[in-house]
């Protein structure tokens, strides 16, 4: 049994001009121990995906249904009560805002010492032992002054530490971290990716990084999620998926990733940008969801849904000419 | 810090200056000729002059205001026309149940409206917060004496739990003290309540989109701890605030509240006061007023770092 089964997720608001799809029947499961990354353009329902599974969508305006299992429990099933005790302790997230996602009224001991308090009962005096111990652990210089001081004392790639203490505090077997890194420059960027790679081999825990930096997917993920327009395009282990891309959309995706290295060596590498926008998530698109910027796209595009299909072993996309081989053969 | 305090501290000296001044000129504002008033319908033009040159009216202004001040800073008020008594003895004698009815009311409409904004903000858009809104709006729109006189109806008159009026001081007791303390403190207490329950929800809701917010949530908070740890100390510094210019309208409030309720106060006696034109008093009550208000708010500003770690002196 899968560690985190998400089965037929589907997260809706209701907006003022009608329901807004953000996420629509995605389906797909985590090991225990693995890395899986969630790809996709801005605006693809990544943020809302993850947000669903520890229930942090604000009800009303959203709605959350389908299945969510984690260690075989559905956590849609589950009493407030319960749920309390399942966030931050067996599951829990870093976002994607490291400067506004610690309280700024209250000390970092605390607010690591806080998750600690909450799910082990440790003291006051326990708990600051115990978050001096994770900052330590997450590369904080002086640890000890540090956990007296405020967020607005640290820089954003410290606040991401911290953030990355208070969701390890409690050992959790899933780990979720949506664009851990987005936020910051690029070589606090390749620290914190070090970190959490570090950290994944001494704690354990399984990981979905979400992210749109095709280059970390590649760095720490073992399998990768592709998806547009609240729904799940393509699904495979990380060599498959970078080497044999079926979907368009993920051989677009791919065509528009930047060389290594090249923004730094100020190469003039322009990103190949899909062209054409993503449809709004508002109308319910009889066809296949990219149809409208897909370059293959033809009439049976635009009038059938592809379903989810095993292209390869292990390796699912949902496109009507995506063939075994790999190639488009329209 | 220390030095801020300081500065803080001489900062008010020019206001209090100014309010001086301005207290000290209401004599000129206000028509009437209070040598002549006090002098009575009877009276010579004679008799007029002795009595102004006596209080001193005769004199150049500055100078009159500079031995005011003087006076002041050695803790002479002056003396009221009207009783003879020194204005600080008059004040001694009725400050306690001004202040008993000041500091209850702040407790009480502290204790009530905070909760109330942050249950309505929490419910944003259900009855509840319909019902705390309405409760605002109310608060505002009906007049203090108007609350008043029904409360003392309701419960005095008609249900009879409580006093109609009147004041028992805190030296008979605990309890008889509160008794007579209740329904004024409701009444004076209901636009303040309504003023700090308003900014409250709305500095409250603001607070409760912030991502920190999230993450507490993420963390495993329960309810009651997201909202009154996580939120609460991070909109403390607007309502804080807010606690304080009401002051204000507490002292205004009290003035009224004191009337309906015969209460022998502070308010009252200003009352009293400006009916006989009895300046030397008028001056010294207002004067006191503003230097509580401006006291209370110089009090606030330093405990600002108390809530927020990034307001640095
Ligand atoms: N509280 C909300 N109310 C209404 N719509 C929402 C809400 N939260 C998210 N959405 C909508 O859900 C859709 C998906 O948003 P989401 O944040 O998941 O995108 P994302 O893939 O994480 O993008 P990004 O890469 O920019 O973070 C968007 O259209 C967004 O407007
Ligand atoms: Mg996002």
């Amino acid at each position: 049994m899968a560690l985190l089964e998400v089965e037929n997720l589907q997260t809706h608001f209701r907006t003022p001009d009608g329901v807004n799809r953000a996420v629509d029947g995605v389906s797909f499961h985590v090991n225990a121990g693995e890395t899986v990354a969630i790809v996709g353009e801005s605006g693809c329902g990544k943020s809302v995906t993850s947000m669903s599974i520890l229930r942090l969508i604000p009800e009303p305006p959203g709605k959350i249904a389908g299945a969510i299992r984690f260690e075989g429990r559905d956590l849609l099933k589950l009493s407030d009560r319960e749920m309390r005790d399942i966030r931050g302790n067996e599951i829990s997230m870093i976002f994607q805002e490291p400067m506004t996602s610690l309280n700024p009224v209250l000390t970092v001991g605390r607010q690591i010492g806080e998750t600690l308090r909450l799910h082990q009962g440790l003291s006051r005096q326990q708990a600051e032992e115990k978050a001096v111990e994770m900052l330590t652990l997450v590369g904080i210089p002086e640890p000890r002054r540090r956990v007296r001081e405020y967020p607005h004392q640290l820089s954003g790639g410290m606040r991401q530490r911290v953030m990355i203490a208070i969701a390890l505090a409690c050992n959790p077997k899933l780990l979720i971290a949506d664009e851990p890194t987005t936020a910051l420059d690029v070589t606090i960027q390749a620290q914190i990716l070090e970190l959490m790679r570090d950290l994944k081999h001494r704690v354990g825990a399984a990981i979905v990084l979400i992210t749109h930096d095709l280059g970390v997917v590649a760095e720490v993920a073992e399998r990768v999620i592709v998806m547009y327009a609240g729904k799940k395009v393509e699904e495979a282990a990380v060599g498959p998926l970078f080497n044999n891309p079926k979907h368009p959309y993920t051989q677009g995706l791919l065509g528009s990733m930047p060389k290594l290295g090249s923004s730094l060596h100020g190469d003039e590498t322009r990103l190949a940008e899909i062209p054409g926008l993503v449809p709004s998530l508002k109308a319910k698109i009889p066809g296949c969801v990219f149809a409208s910027r897909c370059p293959h796209a033809t009439d049976l595009c635009r009038q059938v849904a592809p379903a989810l299909e095993e292209k390869a072993p292990g390796h699912v996309a949902a496109c009507h000419y995506a063939t075994k081989e790999g190639a488009i053969a329209a | 810090m220390f030095a801020y305090v300081v500065r803080r501290v001489l900062a008010t000296i020019p206001v209090m200056a100014l309010v001086a001044l301005f207290v000290f000129s209401l004599l000129y504002i206000a028509p009437g000729d209070p040598a002549a008033v006090i002098a009575g319908d009877q009276a010579t033009p004679q008799d007029v002059e002795r009595i102004r040159a006596s209080l001193g009216l005769d004199r150049p202004y500055l100078v009159r205001f500079g031995a005011w001040v003087w006076g002041i800073l050695n803790g002479d008020m002056g003396t009221s026309i009207f009783t003879n008594l020194p204005v600080t003895t008059m004040i001694a004698q009725r400050i306690e149940p001004t202040l008993s009815l000041m500091v209850l009311t702040l407790i009480l409409a502290v204790s009530i409206a905070v909760p109330m904004g942050v249950l309505a903000a929490w419910k944003q858009g259900t009855l509840i917060d319909r019902a705390v809104m309405g409760f605002a709006v109310l608060g505002f729109s009906v007049p203090v004496f108007v609350v008043g006189y029904l409360l003392a109806y309701v419960f005095a008159l008609e249900l009879d739990w409580l006093p109609v009026q009147g004041y028992t001081a805190f030296s008979n007791g605990f309890f008889p003290w509160l008794e007579n303390l209740i329904l004024p403190s409701v009444a004076l207490g209901g636009v303040y309540i309504a003023l700090i329950a308003r900014i409250t929800r709305a500095t409250m809701l603001e607070v409760l989109q912030q991502d920190y917010i999230r993450t507490a949530r993420a963390k495993g908070a329960g309810q009651s701890s997201i909202l009154f740890l996580h939120a609460l100390k991070n909109a403390a510094v607007p309502i804080v605030t807010v606690i304080g210019i009401g002051i204000a309208l507490l002292i205004g409030g009290a003035v009224v509240t004191e009337s309906v309720f015969a209460i022998p106060g502070l308010g009252r006696l200003t009352v009293d006061a400006i009916l006989r034109r009895d300046y030397p008093v008028i001056q010294g009550v207002v004067l006191l007023f503003s230097f509580v208000y401006v006291l209370v708010n110089l009090l606030i500003d330093l405990a600002y770092t108390l809530f927020d770690p990034r307001i640095r002196y």
